[in-house]
């Protein structure tokens, strides 16, 4: 231990849905992962690659989650993402004549520079495999990489422990197979968590989780140290770490949060719909549609019409985010500070965002956490940036809390995910759970077609019971998209299940399904069985 | 996962999925029932009661089921092992129509364990099961009152740290997260100890309104007050006294086709000089 006041993790979780779509030549919610790579995962391998190369020392636990993981390896999706890149680094290149000797000519060598270094790392670096470059940030130290549930499936409202279980075993699984050794930390999908959970992770050699505020301020017996140290569950000792809402909204309030600066980037002015068609066009959707293609010229400027927004300049946006990365970081001196006086031990503040704020929705989100790193680094040494584990080893006595249920969704609880708009769902993910486990339990050894049908059986289950349907349907957003999703795979669990039952299984049917729904190539669908569930809870 | 990516609608599908023509299943062909949690306040209960079922019940009780309500009996289970169907802590029924498949259950206390059976209530009281749910537990949605003697702790840096942990930002403008945090908090700002509260049963009058084969429409209400006064208070609803546990108080009450009731609440210290008083005023309209 240093001479540091007390401690920061910082936490970002990193997840989309799993959404490939071969049959199609192009499609939209594909989108999604393209706009993330190119906006939050390879900007920050580049950042990453930034301070390794400076010398500067940072720590950060990031969870990648299977379905994410299972996106940035296949083989399409890596495709389809290299013509995504292409496309812009050819935009990019034609906008810097467009603009040149306009008020624009700043941003658009911005875009230029951008995608050009980003292609380079991509194709590279990392050969057009990111984990790559992830995986190799944690053998060095710096990054902690952490798992989450399979399908980021929402435990809580799993009746079933067969379903929780397989979940948490099919997560770990994918995650050694892809890094190596086994995942230390898990990110609960929605920090939802449900005592007693904890036992399938400490199977699975997990150490620690993630809880809202409430999951440890609700816990039992009370906590002494609230959210500022971890706490270990009874009986398994797996630790959880609570989220501080002081600096959690410093970044996520809408009003008065950084990523509201009128001189960052406006989210909704896009050239998607400020070029001319013709010029446009190739960069859009097959379908000719005008939408966001991800440049975008303009600054948030005020509550002003999108016509009135003014033209965006890089480098003033920069010298912000550096601002706001110190007014951060002396915020948390503080803070730290002043718990240092009401706790007995070195105070620990979990700060935890979706990885996606930062790039995609907060453009300059990036350069803030690169400055605050350097920050960190540099000018002070009242604070140090620290992973769990670290703060685990260096106070392995933690206080025994039975931590509450909870989420970190709207209200705290599973509102979100439960609620007139999508209960509709759980009628068939509870009954298709059953039914896998009925045959999990039937077929204990099935080998040929019938193992085949049953890994598939298992693979449209976790798909089914992404908490991402639930999320979307709540929102409001691309819930046409979710409601069809979350039909598909219940139609073609129900049709599988009714084949292998009718042993009547058609071989056409399930290749066609295991090459769209390929996520999870190692699924073992045993994992369902209740002597698997059983052979946990005996120990725990 | 976090905020939307993209808001655009889906491409026209190009080639059909070979299953999209067929909807997914309204049900499964078995007689079930399942429990989840929501929240501290909240569970949520769906069920499949087939056609054989109701008629081996039938068949089984013949006209005693005729005269017979269909209800929910929440049971208690909270320490209870082995729920055998009687030994549960206590139990609450409250009115349901079967054919509603779902419903959303307000819990009588936060962090207890419920099991949920469906049922017919006869004329004679007797209950026949139709079908049992899973078991649930739901938090308990504030702070906890067991003290650890190994991990100490002075009373008044923990409320500070409570204070620090997220309580200040309860109210404090209009933005989404503060909102959220407010919600959130709510629940926390309860008196940090205890649980409520006296829940009155009450009558069990469906409104049927007027069933023909073309339309027919089922609906029932219950209403909940519930709040809290300062300690020693003396709390009346409508000139009844009512009972504090812990400063809080929760009374249901169903409210039947036409009623008009007006529910004012009193609260006057102990030494009676002064008072506080809030009205609530409910009406129900007859069925039409």
């Amino acid at each position: 231990m240093g001479n540091e006041k007390g401690y920061l993790a910082l936490v970002l979780h990193a997840h989309l849905p799993f959404i490939k779509h071969p049959e199609y030549p192009d499609f939209l919610e594909e989108d999604w992962f393209y706009e993330a790579m190119v906006e939050t995962y390879i900007p920050l391998l580049s950042v990453f690659e930034k301070l390794t190369d400076e010398g500067c020392d940072f720590r950060l636990t990031m969870s990648l989650t299977p379905p994410l993981c299972n996106m940035m390896e296949d083989p399409l999706l890596i495709d389809r993402f290299r013509h995504y890149l292409n496309q812009r680094v050819e935009l990019s290149a034609k906008e810097i004549e467009r603009t040149h000797n306009t008020e624009f000519a700043s941003v658009a060598h911005m875009y230029y520079d951008k995608f050009r270094r980003y292609q380079d790392l991509f194709e590279n670096r990392y050969h057009g495999h990111v984990l790559q470059g992830f995986k190799k940030f944690q053998d060095m130290g710096k990054l902690e990489i952490i798992t989450c549930c399979a399908t980021h499936g929402y435990l809580p409202l799993m009746v079933h422990k067969e379903s929780v279980n397989a979940q948490i075993k099919i997560a770990a699984h994918d995650y050694r197979s892809r890094f190596g050794k086994n995942p230390r930390g898990i990110w609960l999908a929605e920090c939802a968590y449900n005592p007693g959970d904890d036992k399938f992770l400490r199977e699975e050699g997990i150490r620690f989780f993630f809880t809202e505020s409430h999951g440890i301020l609700h816990g039992t017996p009370r906590p002494k140290y609230g959210v500022y140290a971890p706490v270990y569950c009874p009986e398994t000792g797996v630790a959880a770490f609570a989220r501080d809402m002081e600096s959690a909204q410093q970044v996520w309030s809408a009003e008065s949060g950084y990523p509201g600066d009128h001189r960052y980037r406006e989210f909704y002015r896009d050239l998607g719909y400020d070029c001319d068609y013709d010029y446009i066009k190739p960069y859009l959707h097959s379908d000719g549609v005008r939408r966001n293609i991800g440049m975008k010229y303009h600054k948030i400027t005020g509550r002003v019409p999108l016509n009135q927004k003014q033209a965006y300049y890089p480098q003033e946006a920069r010298d912000v985010a550096a601002q706001h990365a110190g007014n951060f970081m002396f915020n948390r001196q503080k803070q730290i500070e002043y718990l240092s006086t009401l706790l007995d031990r070195k105070p620990l503040v979990v700060s935890m965002y979706d990885a996606e704020l930062y790039g995609h929705w907060w453009y300059e989100g990036i350069d803030f956490l690169e400055f605050l790193f350097k920050k960190i680094y540099y000018d002070q040494d009242e604070i140090k940036l620290i992973t769990p584990m670290e703060y685990l080893q260096m106070y392995p006595e933690n206080q025994v809390v039975q931590p509450s249920m909870s989420s970190w969704g709207d209200k705290g609880y599973h509102d979100v995910w439960l609620n007139s708009g999508n209960d509709w769902i759980y009628r068939h993910l509870i009954k298709s759970a059953e039914r896998m486990m009925e045959l999990a339990n039937r077929f204990p050894n099935a080998e040929g077609l019938l193992r085949r049908a049953l890994n598939q059986l298992a693979r449209e289950l976790v798909l089914m019971q992404s908490s991402d349907w639930a999320f979307l349907m709540t929102t409001g957003t691309a819930k046409e998209y979710s409601t069809k999703r979350t039909k598909d795979h219940i139609k073609r669990f129900n049709e599988l299940y009714e084949q292998i039952i009718g042993n009547r299984i058609d071989e056409g049917y399930v290749f066609n399904l295991e090459m769209r729904d390929s996520i999870f190539q190692q699924m073992d669908y045993r994992v369902y069985s209740t002597a698997a569930k059983e052979a946990v809870l005996a120990k725990y | 996962m976090a905020t939307n990516l993209s808001s655009a609608s889906l491409i026209k599908p190009l080639v059909r999925d070979r299953q999209t023509e067929a909807d997914i299943p309204s049900g499964y062909g078995k007689t079930e029932s399942y429990l989840l949690p929501k929240d501290p306040a909240w569970m949520f209960l769906f069920w499949e009661i087939t056609q054989s079922t109701i008629d081996y019940l039938k068949e089984q009780y013949g006209t005693a089921l005729n005269a017979a309500r269909t209800i929910i009996r929440l049971h208690d289970i909270t320490g209870v092992s082995l729920f055998n169907g009687t030994n549960s802590v206590k139990y609450y029924d409250m009115p349901v129509i079967f054919e509603a498949k779902s419903w959303y259950i307000n819990a009588p206390e936060s962090g207890r364990a419920y099991i949920a059976d469906l049922g017919y209530l006869t004329d004679d009281g007797r209950f026949i099961l139709v079908t049992r749910s899973n078991a649930t537990a739901i938090p308990p949605g504030r702070v906890s009152n067991v003290i650890d003697d190994k991990w100490m702790i002075v009373e008044g840096d923990f409320q500070k740290l409570l204070k620090l942990s997220g309580a200040d930002y309860i109210g404090l403008g209009a933005s989404e997260l503060m909102q959220v945090v407010g919600q959130r908090w709510k629940l926390t700002e309860l008196t940090p100890s205890g649980a409520p509260t006296s829940w009155s049963s009450f009558a069990l009058h469906l409104d049927k309104v007027q069933e023909d084969e073309d339309i027919w429409l089922n609906a029932d209400c219950e209403i909940t007050i519930y709040g809290s006064a300062s300690k020693n208070a003396i709390v009346t609803i409508n000139g009844q006294e009512i009972e504090l546990k812990d400063g809080k108080f929760t009374i249901h009450r169903h409210l039947s086709a036409g009623d008009i009731v007006d529910l004012p609440i009193h609260a006057r210290n102990a030494k009676g000089d002064k008072t506080r008083r809030v009205d609530i005023k409910a009406v129900r309209e007859p069925g039409k």
